[in-house]
């Protein structure tokens, strides 16, 4: 310890920043330096909680830990273009009301770069903090239930504000509340509640993020004019576990993004809510969602083109019925890829020739009938489907009707992350043995035989 | 020797020659499957099927990852809640009716054995002609997933297995009741595949029309879901992948919750009475009635 002591204190006034406290206190340490200056702290172990009231730059070498008391926020910023930088940031108390946080920010232009913060309640909390950057830090949460946990980061009124490359991982929620044209690019965030929430927060671009394994992946609320691109969204499987969840949205744009194995891959509710106004979704890879689009009834005014809809146990549904219409499935004459159309492309250009309809019986007793959802993809349900079919008596109306779809799948968006694929090892191994077991029976009574 | 003088004698002879003669038995049976060309069929197709559908499913699994292993494993439910039911309850019900009808179950019973043995040694035989037809298909299934899309879940995947040999068993117990209650073996047949018509399709189309017309109340529909073995293979192979029953919309959620950890065991439970009382049942009549 003395000779880390001696390690700052000898550093301290080559980086210009002023003599350290005797005690080496960082927050001595602080409260010592000009505003302006840049700290570098060595490896170790700094005791919190510090407050940071001047302009100041706080950078780790590597190894360097703030640790909280546990009962507050860890790292407090007051003063604008702050940095903090290559730290790791634990222990913060765990009070939901009181906002504990491993980095509380009210000050705008502040830079938060490369941090690990570790058994916090909050990550990363931004209070009016305008044109602030997140930048490749790694969020994980204390281990409680996942509503007593904390949003890994929460922004309040910081406009014009970078979540670039961070990786959250068993928080609570992102969320941002009123802060419009923010821009959240590479992030990943997995095993939360809400992977993104927005709030009243406009023009946002939210683009090759990963979104996996929340309970919700994105819930984007009250906003207007949102870009998603290329995001991965898979395997939000919450009881309302959609993908992208639209609620009271205006011209909200989505192309390729890649919703595999949500609940639900889309979900809109009143979006758009004002009349004259349209949502596209173009290129958007929609496949192993329990429902591929969920509409409510009154939902009208979104485009989709360019989609492929692979193999949702429900490929578009409307939640309680309903006359449902007014939303396009065609665009400049390209439909959209459907894996259960049953059509046929005589003449070669790529569309097939009689539209595409869903009016499946099971789909539509669904709609009003949710507890059915028990028998999704047993041989009754699609007995029944086939039967509408041979009888058309019983065929209800057909909820989407794609005059263009296409023949061949467009090409799948490139995924934003690598995803871990398991080794197939063990399944080898087991399927083996099972072949073993096989085989043997059948030895064993062709072995009988032999016997006299 | 007539049939109905010997069981009171062989019954006290040690466990262990009893135990001998079942095997025997069973051996006998399982030598007769596997060169029946029902076998070959099933086990084939089975198989056949399982393969095409690990290979169909794959080209999404690069960036579906474990969802795409959901959808196999769905599929391969779907497949076995078809196929398993089909070939247990057929392979079954051809037991004991087509012998009595052939003269083979006269031939058997000519010899020192009693009926108990006899029944119990066609069962494991049967059986076990058929859980090397399921193993075999599972196992194709299995190696071709692992191989091809090095993804995969072994734990999920074993438990399917062990769940399909369940309902295979069940199956086979199934088939040997009718068989055992038919007075002929064409109407043995023909009640097996009206029992595989009901469980697979009539049961659940029927629950659906109930659900919609009377407004079911959603543990009644669970329950009543879970009481027919086919559903209860597939929903207790799907906890082993799905990542929660929210996924089954309503009664899945209420079962999840009303049961929570007990779940699989209380659906698993339902799969083995449909073992144990056919089981039951088809062995008191075969012992009790002395026909041949």
């Amino acid at each position: 310890m003395t000779a880390l002591l001696a390690l700052i204190l000898g550093l301290a006034p080559l980086l210009g920043a002023a003599p350290a406290a005797s005690d080496g206190d960082l927050q001595a340490l602080i409260d010592a330096a000009a505003p302006g200056a840049t700290i570098e702290l060595p490896a170790g172990v700094y005791r919190g909680d510090i407050t940071i009231d001047k302009t100041l730059t706080l950078r780790g070498t590597g190894g360097t830990v703030i640790e909280g008391t546990g009962t507050g926020t860890v790292v407090t910023v007051l003063a604008p273009d702050v940095t903090l930088e290559g730290l790791v940031i634990r222990r913060s108390g765990d009070s939901l009301d009181r906002e504990h946080a491993g980095i509380s920010v009210k000050a705008p232009r502040v830079k938060v770069v490369d941090n690990r913060l570790e058994d916090v309640l909050f990550g990363i909390f931004l209070y009016q903090s305008p044109d602030s950057v997140i930048r490749g830090n790694t969020v994980v949460s204390k281990d409680l239930f996942i509503a007593r946990r904390g949003d890994a980061i929460r922004m309040w009124e910081s406009h014009r504000t970078v979540v670039e490359g961070n990786v959250v991982d068993g928080a609570r929620d992102v969320v941002l509340w009123f802060c419009d044209d923010a821009v959240i690019r590479g992030n990943l965030i997995a095993n939360g509640r809400y992977g993104l929430h927005f709030m009243y927060s406009d023009r946002a671009t939210i683009e090759d993020n990963a979104l996996i394994d929340n309970s919700v992946g994105s819930f984007l609320m009250y906003s207007k004019d949102l870009v998603l691109r290329r995001n991965l969204i898979s395997g939000n499987n919450g009881p309302a576990g959609y993908g992208v969840g639209l609620k009271d949205m205006d011209g909200s744009r989505l192309e390729d993004n890649l919703l595999v194995g949500n609940r639900a891959g889309v979900f809109l509710d009143n979006s758009p809510q004002s009349v004259g106004i349209e949502q596209t979704f173009e290129g958007n890879l929609f496949a192993y969602n329990q429902i591929g689009v969920l509409f409510l009834p009154s939902v009208k005014g979104n485009v989709f083109w360019g989609n492929s809809f692979v193999d949702n146990t429900v490929q578009v549904a409307v939640q309680g019925g309903g006359r449902f219409g007014g939303n396009t499935w065609t665009r400049d004459g390209i439909g959209n890829y459907w894996s259960d159309y049953a059509g046929y492309d005589a003449d070669g250009d790529g569309f097939g020739d009689v539209p595409y309809r869903l009016d499946d019986l099971y789909d539509h007793l669904l709609d009003r009938n949710p507890e059915l959802m028990l028998f999704a993809d047993t041989p009754a349900s699609r007995a029944l489907d086939l039967a509408a079919r041979a009888f058309p008596v019983i065929k209800p109306r057909p909820k989407v009707r794609d005059d263009r779809p296409l023949i061949t799948p467009p090409p799948v968006p490139e995924p934003p992350f690598d995803l871990e694929v398991r080794p197939g090892g063990s399944l080898l191994a087991a399927s083996i043995l099972m072949l073993g077991v096989a085989t043997t029976t059948v030895f064993a009574a062709q072995r009988r035989r032999s016997l006299p | 020797m007539t049939a109905g003088a010997a069981p009171d004698v062989w019954l006290d002879l040690p466990e262990k020659a009893q135990r001998r003669t079942i095997l025997a038995i069973a051996r006998k049976e399982l030598d007769d499957a596997v060169r029946s060309r029902w076998f070959w069929m099933w086990t084939v197709s089975f198989a056949g099927l399982a393969a095409v559908l690990a290979m169909t499913a794959l080209p999404a699994s690069r960036i579906a990852g474990a969802a795409s292993y959901g959808r196999t494993a769905a599929s391969l439910v779907t497949l076995t809640q078809i196929i398993v039911p089909l070939m247990g309850l057929t392979l079954g019900a051809q037991t004991i009716a087509f012998q009595r009808e052939n003269g083979a179950l006269r031939f058997l019973l000519s010899h020192p054995v009693n009926r108990t043995e006899s029944f119990w040694g066609l069962y494991a035989g049967k059986a076990a002609a058929l859980t090397a037809a399921s193993f075999a298909g599972f196992g194709t299934a299995g190696v071709v997933t692992a191989l091809r899309s090095g993804g995969g879940e072994a734990g999920s995947f074993v438990r399917i297995t062990l769940l399909a040999w369940a309902l295979l068993l069940a199956m086979v117990a199934v088939g040997m009741l009718i068989s055992t209650l038919a007075h002929r073996a064409p109407s043995a047949l023909g009640s097996a595949v009206f029992t595989w018509l009901a469980l697979v399709f009539l049961g659940d189309l029927g629950l659906m029309g109930t659900a919609v017309a009377t407004r079911l109340s959603v543990p009644m529909l669970f329950f009543s879901t879970i009481v027919n073995p086919v559903e209860a293979f597939r929903l207790a192979a799907l906890a082993t992948f799905a990542s929660s029953f929210d996924i089954l919309g309503p009664a899945g959620t209420y079962a999840a919750d009303a049961l929570g950890a007990a779940l699989v065991p209380v659906i698993v439970s339902s799969l083995l009475a449909w073992i144990l009382v056919p089981l039951a049942v088809a062995w008191f009549r075969f012992t009790r009635h002395q026909d041949l």
